[in-house]
């Protein structure tokens, strides 16, 4: 176990687990294409361009990967770029927030220590840090049953493809979401996290920003309508 | 107007769905709200930003020192991340500690009746339970065998589940006796009953009818707390926890009908002591982000300490005080493993 991130598939419990969603890597790259933004129409007569731009950004990818294996000091860029799909995905199987930080960081770690053996093949770098963190989950849901052998919890992880193509989906969703909270107005953006990180009440958020509940509440309003519009107006 | 009674909606959902793990977007008075409860949902595993920083920083640590194993990175890779993660997995702000006499057999009634799965049970050598954790619903409650030093404490308990009377029948079967059968009358508008199981305990069992915003939605399990001046546990939750009373009903008089608190993510409930519902001493085991403030603020607060901040071999820094009446409180953080 430990370096390889594939070693999991060894265990005989498990290799169905880590050959389904291998094969299920085909609906990661679909999930994965659909969800990058049509290119930008650049001719006056309204070219869909979306193909060429799935193709530039594949290529950009593939630079920030080539560069992270020449120097590992430019991993910076892909922990950028895929830190909340890989907390999304994790965060939505396990049930605490300290477990989902801990196997994300477990993520990363493992993709900077194996980050040589990853080969272009087309796959996108974020359908190989999601078998990453499936591994680590299935791992983590192993070392937990050791720990507590009456929890009635086996870790089932992609026991079908369809649903599998869903959470995919869920996933990318829900990362795209947690991105646009950064681009909130800073106040929406303070009152979201007081709320729903801190989970602090609103009488206690008012306190802090020295503002009165109901402009918190409306605040909160404002924030929870602006991400709405802007995940559905991202759709193009 | 429209406008801001939409606010005022959103937050009771938001608040409902915060405390507790069963929001109810669907049954949403305003179909407005029901596509911003998704994003509600979703928001509530928002990462922390200071998580994502840490985690950053300690990777390019690891990239630039360029000796780190994989297995030396994991090692270290945990640290940061728990740092700000002060309750034990599996618990939450509050759970009640029920000292019983019958330890083993309390937890087969808590299976039997209430559907808890045993998470924990480190017996005595003489086979009596030192420590078990149950979890019921979305909340737990943790457990122990009386001793000299720790007499058995029955505790009263609000249980929320999906079906009053279902839940009601299996405590029954498992050896309760009726206070009285669940019914609709209750004030809180939930259906309603009350049992007493055979050590001691008396459960609230209740399921809330409808979509009840506010301190209504709660966690499974809620310490109930019957109190004389119940009034006065406010302030002293308040100055010693940071607590928050949500919804607070008095009578005339100025005696606490029903009071429901929140500490951290879960909340209790307290009323002035009536009729047969009288004090019932317990313990309640909170985790807190800091146990050395809080012990401190708790005995400013008027508390008595039973045992000073320590860490403990289980790896919790924990402390122990009592209230003005009798209550245990063990405050706990979590430090990892």
């Amino acid at each position: 176990m430990g370096n390889d991130p594939d070693s999991v598939r060894a265990c005989p419990n498990t290799a169905r687990e880590g050959v389904t969603f291998f094969v299920a890597g085909s609906y990661i790259v679909r999930a994965m294409m659909a969800r990058r933004r049509p290119a930008r129409k650049r001719s006056a007569k309204g070219t869909d361009e979306a193909v060429p731009g799935d193709a530039r950004a594949g290529a950009d990818e593939r630079l920030l990967v080539e560069a992270a294996q020449s120097d590992p000091a430019k991993f910076d860029a892909l922990y950028e770029q895929h830190f909340e799909r890989v907390y999304a995905f994790v965060a939505s199987r396990v049930r605490d927030r300290a477990t989902a930080e801990d196997l994300t960081s477990e993520v990363f770690h493992k993709a900077l220590a194996n980050l040589p053996d990853y080969e272009w093949r087309g796959v996108p770098f974020a359908a190989w840090l999601m078998r990453i963190a499936v591994n680590c989950i299935v791992d983590q849901a192993k070392r937990a049953a050791r720990e507590f052998p009456a929890l009635d919890d086996p870790p089932e992880v992609a026991a079908d493809p369809g649903l599998q193509a869903s959470e995919l989906r869920a996933t990318e969703n829900r990362s795209r979401l947690f991105r646009l909270v950064g681009e909130l107005p800073e106040v929406q953006k303070q009152v979201v996290y007081e709320r729903f990180v801190e989970q602090r009440s609103i009488r206690e958020i008012a306190r802090r920003l020295g503002k009165t509940p109901g402009a918190i509440k409306q605040l909160q309003l404002r924030a929870m309508q602006n991400l709405r519009a802007q995940m559905e107006g991202g759709h193009g | 107007m429209a406008k801001r009674s939409l606010a005022v909606q959103l937050d009771e959902v938001v608040q409902a769905m915060l405390v507790s793990l069963r929001p109810r977007p669907e049954e949403a008075p305003d179909l407005n709200l029901a596509p911003l409860m998704r994003v509600a949902q979703v928001l509530r595993e928002l990462p922390r930003q200071e998580f994502r920083a840490t985690l950053k920083s300690d990777l390019q640590r690891r990239a630039t020192m360029n000796e780190g194993t994989a297995a030396a990175s994991r090692a270290g890779a945990a640290a940061p991340a728990r740092a700000a993660h002060y309750q034990r997995p599996g618990l939450t702000s509050i759970t009640p500690y029920i000292i019983v006499r019958g330890g083993a057999q309390f937890l087969e009634f808590l299976k039997t009746a209430f559907k808890g799965v045993e998470q924990m049970r480190m017996p005595t050598p003489d086979g009596l339970i030192m420590h078990a954790e149950v979890a019921v619903g979305n909340g737990a409650i943790e457990v122990s065998d009386a001793s000299d030093a720790y007499p058995a404490a029955p505790t009263t308990i609000h249980l929320y589940v999906d079906d009053a009377n279902a839940t009601f029948d299996s405590a029954l079967q498992a050896g309760a006796t009726s206070i009285y059968a669940p019914t609709d009358d209750h004030p809180s508008g939930d259906r309603w009953g009350a049992a007493k199981d055979q050590f001691g305990n008396h459960w609230y069992i209740a399921t809330p009818k409808g979509w009840t915003p506010g301190p209504e939605g709660l966690r499974s399990v809620q310490p109930y707390l019957h109190l004389r001046e119940a009034h006065k546990m406010i302030p002293f939750l308040e100055a010693a926890f940071g607590a928050e009373a949500m919804g607070v009903h008095k009578s005339p008089e100025g005696a606490v009908l029903h009071g429901t608190i929140r500490i951290g993510n879960a909340t209790l409930e307290i009323d002035e002591a009536h009729g047969e519902f009288q004090p019932m001493p317990c313990h309640l085991h909170v985790y807190v982000p800091d146990t050395d403030a809080v012990y401190a603020q708790a005995l400013r607060a008027g508390a008595t300490s039973i045992e000073v901040p320590q860490d403990k071999p289980y790896g919790d820094r924990a402390a122990g005080v009592k209230d003005a009446w009798g209550n245990s409180w063990f405050i706990a953080t979590y430090l990892g493993q």
